[in-house]
């Protein structure tokens, strides 16, 4: 073994990297929010923040558009994040990912089918997550299932082409409904490709719930991730139960994505840029990693949105575009650089 | 001879000779004629009032009360349906036998994107451009694409060359869906219709190139079937038996890129074509290259012919864009496909 494998992050850097990511995303929200096609000054935006004013068009266009849009965008970020690292944690894979492995196209389906039922039996702004959730999940157990099949176990290969083909029987369903029924095609068309573009508060608050159970849920198992870094023999002989945790992880990956998905929409590779570099700068220790990778997820989140706003002078991009353009060169390096 | 025991025949004509296997020929012509029966059927069958016999007088040349139906709007659709079915069927069966691997397909290894990136880039950039053009720009990104995929995999059969192209894939569709954003609506509309697959706006000024690509690819992967044969056997064989073989793969890219890229940019992106037919024929007709070829094209277009006529009559008026037809096929083959591979990937 190389000696660089004894040279660990020291506890204090992990910490710092943390403060900084606030400070990153903190900034990111600021400038999100002075970025659009009516610029502000950064004085509007402190007075608007301190002493709101309802007869001022700035502070109104700040606080019921650009706010919930950024909310949505730093929320959904940091769900996908926090679901990538359980993910690439759990399964020991770095191309593991909410969007590859299909929780974001089951996801989908599910509030299409939802959106598209009458309106007696429709579900609730607030019940929308976790409905999101369970299709994710729906479509992440055959995955899992599919590609645990065999005498080489779990392989990459196999979970890249069972999340293909399963996403796209997902999306090929949607598209089905979608031909059939007209209305929701109207309800659902921006949202589908992950544009932020006229996000509610409503929707904002229906997806801090589940975020919450799922972060508590991954900062609960993160010591149990912690041993299972050593090997599941390891691992087990250390006392963690593996089953539990395996299946509360899942759980609380599909919670976190599906919260994401019913705010912003499918949104990809979010979860895998974000976590590799997270669990690295925090030494490897999944505690930290959690919230570094769940700042970094909204961060990056965020920096797309000013992207999509900003990109294309008096035209938006979608946000779900901005990310595959900056997520599909990372999987390539990923792929490339394994033997 | 050797060769007979596995069904193989040889004819002699002074110095050439031809082999050949009498089964696969045999459920070959019985494959011909369901095709041929299929496009019969599909002329006669629709919302407008033409039967079998106004499609059979249409073929014969006689003159019908429902010419004008049959002729000019069903016609050109099942004329372009058989050729993007027969090109996607062949690109899919040469690159399976080059890549010696059973789950290319020119969809997931980017080439179709690569098409499809340079045909919407020509739309939107140049509206006026003479139609001709498009398969020609197609084919030049398709091929660009296919030479990244390979620098970047350095091998061409290892399953990393799929993953690889799957990456350029997702990100060349980022990129057309930024120019469609970027571009003028109207032109956005004319490729927003071409993108999704459907035959129902075919253009019958379109329909002599595609067949002239087919004819030219699926002449050229002709030609290197001996090649392709060896090839199966792996690379240093393949050279030890006298084969080629930067030719031959040069030869079998060109014409996958060439018919991939034509079928592209007449009827959009038609998924999964490339992956199912082969397998089918394998199941269906046999597995030598010269009956996978022959196999191939007539499944692939008797599955585009079959998606595109149920997907205008099922729900009609209604009409379902043959592509979600063929992918929810598609997917159940791949999972099948992935299951059968459990074991090895």
């Amino acid at each position: 073994m190389r000696a660089a494998h004894f040279i660990n992050v020291p506890k204090v850097t992990g910490w710092a990297f943390l403060l900084l990511a606030v400070g990153l995303t903190f900034a990111l929200a600021l400038l999100h929010l002075a970025v659009g096609a009516r610029g502000m000054p950064p004085s509007v935006l402190i007075d608007a923040l301190i002493s709101f004013d309802s007869t001022n068009f700035d502070h109104r266009v700040l606080v019921s558009l650009r706010l919930p849009r950024l909310c949505a965008a730093l929320l959904s970020g940091a769900a996908l994040g926090m679901a990538g690292l359980l993910l690439q944690s759990l399964l020991r894979n770095p191309l593991a990912e909410p969007h590859l492995l299909g929780l974001n196209a089951g996801a989908s389906l599910a509030v299409v089918v939802a959106t598209a039922l009458p309106a007696a039996i429709q579900p609730t702004v607030l019940e929308r997550p976790f409905l999101a959730a369970g299709g994710g999940a729906l479509v992440f157990a055959a995955v899992f299932a599919l590609s645990s099949a065999g005498r080489l176990g779990l392989t990459v290969t196999k979970l890249i082409f069972c999340g293909i083909a399963l996403s796209a029987l997902s999306s090929a369903l949607v598209s089905a409904v979608l031909l059939l029924d007209q209305e929701t095609l109207e309800a659902v068309r921006f949202w589908l490709v992950g544009d932020l573009a006229g996000t509610s508060w409503s929707q904002v608050s229906a997806a801090l719930l589940p975020l919450c159970l799922a972060g508590v849920a991954a900062a609960a198992l993160s010591p149990h991730l912690d041993a299972m870094t050593l090997g599941d023999a390891s691992a087990a002989g250390l006392g963690v139960p593996l089953k539990a945790t395996r299946l509360i992880g899942l759980a609380a990956a599909a919670l976190a994505s599906g919260a994401a998905v019913s705010t912003v929409g499918p949104i990809g590779f979010v979860g895998l840029i974000v976590p590799g570099l997270a669990f690295r700068l925090s030494g490897k220790r999944h505690l930290p990693a959690v919230a570094l990778s769940t700042l970094g997820g909204a961060a990056l989140l965020v920096l797309a949105d000013i992207a999509a706003r900003s990109l294309l002078p008096g035209r938006e991009v979608a946000t779900g575009i901005m990310t595959a353009l900056v997520g599909a060169p990372v999987f390539l390096l990923i792929v490339a650089r394994r033997s | 001879m050797e060769a007979a025991a596995f069904g193989y025949r040889s004819v002699r004509f002074g110095p050439f000779s031809l082999r050949f296997h009498l089964g696969h020929c045999l459920l070959s012509v019985v494959f011909a004629v369901i095709l041929l029966g299929s496009a019969i059927a599909a002329l006669a069958i629709g919302s407008g009032r033409a039967g079998i016999a106004d499609a059979l007088a249409f073929l014969t040349g006689v003159s019908s009360p429902a010419h004008e139906v049959v002729g000019s709007l069903r016609a050109p659709r099942v004329a372009m349906a058989l050729a993007c079915g027969a090109m996607l069927g062949l690109s899919g069966a040469a690159l399976q036998a080059l890549t010696r691997n059973g789950l290319a397909d020119p969809g997931l290894l980017g080439v179709r994107e690569g098409a499809s990136l340079a045909v919407i880039a020509t739309i939107l950039g140049w509206p006026d451009a003479p139609l001709y053009l498009r398969p020609i720009v197609g084919m030049a990104g398709g091929l660009a694409v296919a030479f990244v995929a390979m620098s970047i995999a350095r091998s061409l059969s290892q399953i990393r060359f799929i993953l690889v192209g799957i990456g350029i894939s997702w990100f060349l569709s980022a990129i057309v869906a930024l120019i469609l954003v970027s571009a003028d609506i109207d032109n956005v509309q004319a490729a927003m219709i071409w993108m999704a697959g459907s035959l129902s706006g075919v253009q019958p000024a379109l329909l002599p190139l595609a067949w002239t690509c087919l004819v030219l690819g699926g002449g050229m992967l002709v030609l290197a079937v001996r090649a392709a044969e060896a090839n199966l056997l792996g690379g240093m064989t393949a050279i030890g038996l006298g084969v080629r073989t930067a030719r031959y793969r040069l030869t079998a890219i060109a014409a996958s890129v060439l018919m991939t890229a034509a079928a592209v940019s007449c009827a959009g992106s038609l998924g999964f074509v490339g992956l199912l037919a082969p397998h089918l024929c394998r199941f269906l007709i046999g597995s030598g290259q010269p009956a996978l070829l022959a196999g191939s094209a007539m499944i692939g277009a008797w599955l585009v012919l079959l998606a595109d006529t149920i997907g205008r009559t099922l729900f009609a008026p209604l009409q379902i864009p043959a592509g979600i037809v063929l992918s929810v096929l598609g997917v159940f083959l791949l999972v099948g496909l992935i299951w059968q591979r459990r074991h090895h990937i």
